[in-house]
């Protein structure tokens, strides 16, 4: 069966607060849990649903998620049949000059054209930063079920879950029918006990419903972003319904949301809210050797990813792959980024080290768990604390 | 740009020795070193020897091999000038085309190799545990002007018995072949590893094909008659780690072997990868209650027990209080809570049930089958 969805990742994140992890990354490409990075999340959303391709729109240039992506394989965008991974970037500058390659009004016209080429019936919207596993099979049942004219997904959490300044939104569910969406507030304008509906930025609409808004746009010279665009359909006065996703979910917004999800990994009921269920995560394969634990390893509550050497202690933190970890080492809630080592002697509390971080013999570096220390990639911290940026 | 080279791994054999680990999956196919099966080791040589055209030749069991072979995109293999072939015995005007030993393997995929017309024929065994640059090999070769060039091994003279072995003159060229000698005039073992000239060896194989000769296999037959008629044969020493993992004991001791950091195969070579299938699994999941000391694990493994020496392959589920030691357990092995594993080899997909004991020793390794089930619930009492 061809897929009934044409998926559009809307990769343009705000990414300020999650400096310096986003110094050189979008997003979209940061690593999480061990092996992978937050685009697997609405990719293998892709999979399990069958879709045949994407169309990726980012702020930056996407270096590292072209490398990550590659020719899509992993989640079985590459047939010749159909498939493929578009990605569209720079929108970001784009924005800012408010032109695209020629004008204003060309805003869209990557969005236009790939939608329009497409026979699906349905185009989806995802994001990134709002970590989740989202099935989308059962979501289109629901829309079609519902027969609106858009679906959004919704999750009911509390207020004080997302962090003070966020600058996501809520949604106002009608009560008599409880799926109903009438309107959309920001979260900064809610109070901290209340329970909300957090709008997960990820929805399913009827593609005549999405060609008129680009229509509409083009006229008006509009470039907003089309995450925000279920506010222009309620305006419109579209039928939109709510979709109750109960499954686990993190905002990623900051370093602390950024670093409490990889934490979370650590409750075995959240990992397997996220992982072991009937909808697998994928990531790019990597070639790897098993990881070792030396005789001298002391492990408690940690996860890991292959092709590590490890012969020091390590409890409760998250390692990625190609992590020395060397002999009377001790690394306490952290996380460790692929291609790091660190040296006998060196301790490490509440830390995360970006990638290929070399952390020499006695050196120490402590966070708190609501202000995590973070270092950048490439660096090297010296025994006596100094640190050299890479 | 003409083919030079086309590797032809020999993957059909079924390792009969190494018992309910060859029922139903051919012996290349059989899991080893937590992440990789035998195969890996071949298949990755012809990569990073920038061999591009690769058949494995497959016959007995052969539904799990392919599948992991694929179209060798897991080796980088899968490209539009050259890849993987998994060539299976097929019926033809001439009948059906299976195999009876080594040569007849390459005499039954001669319309393979001819459609990639390569210079040379690189002939592997899909059964050992080594690293070998062929490229190296094959310099050799052709600096030698040879017909055929047999990679060789130096090995313990009360081994000799064992392997065929070649006596070589001064210049390394081949003048005598011993099968399984009593007294062996060199300890220069063949590995089953040979470059032939193409041209030269379809000469061989198809003449006497006609003439009704035996040309079956490679040291029985096509070695003879090389020798027989002053061909240019040489050796070609190999020296490094080479391991046949034909018997329980040693598929047991060559993973022990292998769990070793300081191992001669340095899996961590960047420089030569042994690449395999990856299964796309979870990170490892060490618990507050696990005991992990000298040992290898792999992604999608959840472990609350105590694990020394072993290796544990991918998805390998280890429950509270369990003790695993000096084992092996393939992937997706199921291990619950209070069960001790000592000495042994736990097969792909089998579950051992709470309190179980699976216990070898070093002479007996104990084995558990794939999706072999221990422990449970008795129907006696």
């Amino acid at each position: 069966m061809r897929s009934k969805i044409v998926p559009i990742l809307n990769l343009l994140e705000d990414y300020e607060k999650l400096k310096p992890l986003t110094d050189r990354r979008p997003v979209a490409s940061l690593p999480f849990a061990c092996r992978y990075r937050l685009i697997d999340f609405p990719f293998s959303s892709l999979y399990n649903a069958e879709s045949e391709s994407a169309a990726l729109f980012i702020s930056g240039s996407g270096h590292s998620l072209y490398d990550h992506i590659r020719s899509g394989s992993t989640w079985g965008l590459d047939s010749s049949a159909g498939g493929g991974v578009f990605t569209h970037s720079q929108l970001e500058k784009k924005s800012a000059t408010g032109t695209d390659s020629k004008h204003g009004k060309f805003y869209y016209d990557d969005y236009y054209k790939y939608v329009t080429r497409s026979r699906a019936e349905y185009v989806a919207i995802m994001g990134s930063s709002l970590l989740s596993n989202i099935n989308l099979n059962s979501l289109l049942h629901f829309h079609e079920d519902k027969d609106g004219e858009v679906t959004i997904v919704y999750k009911k959490i509390r207020r004080d879950d997302l962090i003070a300044d966020s600058k996501l939104s809520a949604l106002q569910i009608d009560n008599e029918d409880s799926s109903k969406v009438e309107g959309v507030n920001h979260i900064s304008d809610l109070n901290g006990d209340e329970h909300i509906y957090l709008n997960m930025e990820t929805m399913l609409l009827n593609k005549k419903t999405f060609l008129d808004f680009l229509f509409k746009a083009k006229n008006e010279d509009l470039s907003v972003n089309v995450a925000n665009f279920i506010s222009f359909t309620i305006e419109e006065g579209c039928t939109v319904y709510g979709y109750e996703y109960t499954g686990y979910l993190k905002a990623i917004e900051d370093i602390k949301s950024y670093y409490d999800a990889n934490m979370d990994m650590l409750d075995e009921d959240n990992f397997n809210a996220l992982f072991y269920r009937a909808d697998p995560v994928r990531t790019r394969a990597k070639n790897s050797a098993p990881t070792y634990y030396g005789s001298t390893a002391v492990i408690e509550n940690a996860q890991f990813a292959n092709d590590c050497e490890v012969y020091g202690t390590v409890k409760h933190s998250i390692v990625f792959r190609k992590v020395n970890i060397a002999e009377g080492a001790h690394i306490e809630n952290s996380i460790i980024m692929q291609d790091s080592s660190i040296e006998e002697g060196a301790v490490l509390k509440n830390v995360i080290l970006d990638k290929h971080v070399y952390v020499k013999n006695g050196a120490r570096l402590e966070g708190t768990p609501e202000n995590p220390l973070v270092i950048a990639k490439n660096s090297v911290v010296y025994s006596n604390g100094e640190i050299e940026e890479g | 740009m003409k083919t030079e080279t086309v590797a032809m791994i020999l993957a059909g054999g079924q390792g009969s020795r190494l018992g309910k680990l060859t029922k139903q999956i051919a012996k290349p196919a059989v899991p080893f070193g937590g992440n990789y099966r035998i195969i890996d080791f071949a298949i990755s040589n012809c990569a990073n020897s920038g061999i591009k055209n690769v058949g494995v030749v497959t016959q007995y069991q052969p539904l799990v091999l392919n599948s992991h072979v694929g179209n060798g995109s897991s080796w980088g293999l899968n490209r539009h000038n050259g890849g993987a072939t998994i060539l299976q015995p097929y019926s033809s005007v001439d009948g059906e085309k299976f195999f009876k030993g080594t040569a007849h393997a390459i005499y039954q995929n001669i319309d393979y190799i001819d459609q990639k017309d390569p210079e040379y024929v690189v002939v592997l065994s899909g059964d050992h545990i080594y690293k070998m640059d062929y490229e190296k090999m094959l310099e050799y070769h052709k600096r030698k002007d040879a017909n055929l060039t047999v990679g060789v091994m130096p090995v313990p003279w009360e081994d000799t018995s064992r392997f065929g072995v070649m006596n070589t003159d001064k210049t390394d060229r081949i003048i005598e072949f011993q099968e399984k000698p009593e007294h062996a005039k060199s300890n220069l073992a063949s590995m089953g590893i040979y470059i032939f000239n193409w041209a030269r060896l379809k000469q061989y194989l198809v003449d006497n094909q006609s003439k009704n000769r035996q040309m079956e296999d490679f040291g029985h037959h096509v070695i003879p008659a090389y020798l027989r008629n002053s061909e240019a044969v040489y050796a070609y020493q190999f020296e490094g780690y080479w391991k046949d993992v034909g018997t329980i004991e040693s598929l047991w001791s060559a993973n022990m072997e292998f769990l070793d950091p300081d191992h001669e195969l340095n899996i961590r070579d960047r420089d030569w990868r042994v690449y395999s299938r990856n299964p796309n699994t979870t990170p490892q999941f060490l618990t507050a209650s696990a005991r992990v000391t000298d040992s290898m694990i792999t992604d999608g493994c959840y472990i609350a027990g105590e694990v020394t020496h072993s290796i544990l392959s991918h998805n390998v589920k280890v429950g509270k209080n369990s003790v695993i030691k000096d084992s092996f357990v393939m992937p997706n092995a199921v291990i619950g809570e209070n069960v001790t594993i000592d000495k042994a080899i736990i097969g792909e997909g089998a579950h051992i049930y709470d309190g179980a004991e699976v216990v070898g020793i070093e002479e007996d390794i104990a084995v558990v089958g794939y999706g072999e089930e221990v422990g449970g619930y008795s129907d006696e009492k």
